[in-house]
């Protein structure tokens, strides 16, 4: 299996991440809402809730949508540790750079825990995901969202490429072109297909 | 006046069912419920835990119906866990209480929130199943988490 790991934030970081300590300078965090146009349900004794029907998070560093959301309902004072999110995942979210994202799977677990001081939280996506920048697009059997330390990781990492084929109109969409390879050999393809992909995607 | 109500030891039992584990008691008593203004009933935990306050229901208006039921006006539930601490508080403008299935619903609105205000959910229609404390909120459903509760690991 091959792994790809890329920075989102211009410095390196290790495994996990210490917690950050509350800064009390910045403003005021907006609040995360949960939307469902269907019903919900919450089991107050075991503290959880279940949305269906065009779900959306709304959260001031991501939106996400899907088709069903599984969320640990947390204990006062505490927050959500663990949301699962599935069926049409599409996640939106803006990296430290500035630079938007635009994620889909079939499935999405937020995990988020503090072990001996060490913030541990994570984003993983399965089941066709894929994640798209400006740079270009890039797949994996599995992705890893890893924002202790702003980096993604990619099991089994293969890009996307759309052909710009000839005579096609600019409005036309043609059908992406899967490949397969380690991240770093874009060379080795079909120029005529590399040459219409610009830079290499930065993931 | 807006002195406690008169109300009947088995009106208050029946109101702290509302949420709660309804006893078979208040079943034997239904009948003899009595309609009740400012009501408020608190429920403590069993035997081993007894000073602890379980939960304290209180509502504007207590209407007892034909079949078990009884209509509560401006529900107010606040459920402590065995700490002592906060753990929900439930706000229901009205709500239609099933003395034998256990069991409230409503079409209207619904407001429930953790004890420290940080996990809020409003919604349209509800059933509120007492026997597993579960929930199902109909339409509508909108939740907030305040303040940094879900993704704010970013420096």
């Amino acid at each position: 299996m091959v792994h790809a790991q890329t920075d989102v934030t211009a410095q390196s970081s290790p495994a996990s991440a210490t917690t950050h300590s509350p800064d009390t300078t910045r403003p005021p965090r907006a609040p995360t809402l949960i939307d469902s146009d269907n019903s919900a349900d919450f089991d107050l004794n075991g503290h959880q809730a279940i949305y269906r029907g065009h779900v959306r998070v709304d959260d001031p560093e991501l939106k996400l949508t899907c088709g069903w959301l599984i969320a640990d309902v947390p204990q006062a004072g505490g927050r959500p540790n663990h949301i699962v999110a599935e069926t049409n995942v599409v996640i939106d979210f803006t990296d430290t750079k500035g630079q938007t994202n635009h994620a889909t799977s079939d499935k999405a677990v937020y995990l988020y825990n503090v072990q001996n001081g060490v913030t541990n939280e994570t984003v993983t996506l399965t089941g066709n995901p894929q994640m798209e920048n400006a740079q270009g697009m890039q797949a994996g059997d599995v992705i890893i969202w890893d924002r202790a330390n702003n980096k993604i990781h990619f099991d089994n990492p293969h890009m996307i490429f759309r052909q710009n084929l000839n005579g096609a109109t600019p409005e036309t969409n043609p059908p992406p072109v899967k490949t397969n390879f380690p991240q770093g050999t874009v060379e080795n393809i079909d120029k005529n297909i590399s040459n219409h992909i610009g830079d290499r995607p930065a993931f | 006046m807006n002195a406690k109500a008169n109300i009947t030891r088995a009106s208050l039992a029946a109101g702290a069912g509302l949420l709660f584990a309804v006893t078979l008691g208040v079943r034997a008593q239904q009948n003899s419920v009595q309609h009740a203004n400012n009501f408020t009933s608190t429920e403590y935990y069993g035997p081993t835990n007894q000073q602890r306050i379980k939960s304290i229901l209180s509502g504007a208006e207590a209407l007892p119906q034909p079949g078990g039921l009884l209509i509560i006006k401006q529900l107010k539930l606040e459920m402590f866990n065995p700490d002592g601490k906060l753990e929900w508080v439930v706000n229901a403008p009205e709500c239609v209480y099933d003395t034998f299935k256990g069991v409230a619903n409503s079409p209207g609105h619904l407001q429930v929130r953790t004890g420290d205000g940080k996990f809020r959910v409003e919604g349209e229609g509800f059933l509120w199943r007492q026997s597993d404390s579960f929930l199902t909120i109909s339409n509508n459903v909108r939740t907030v988490v305040e303040n940094g509760a879900i993704m704010n690991t970013m420096p």
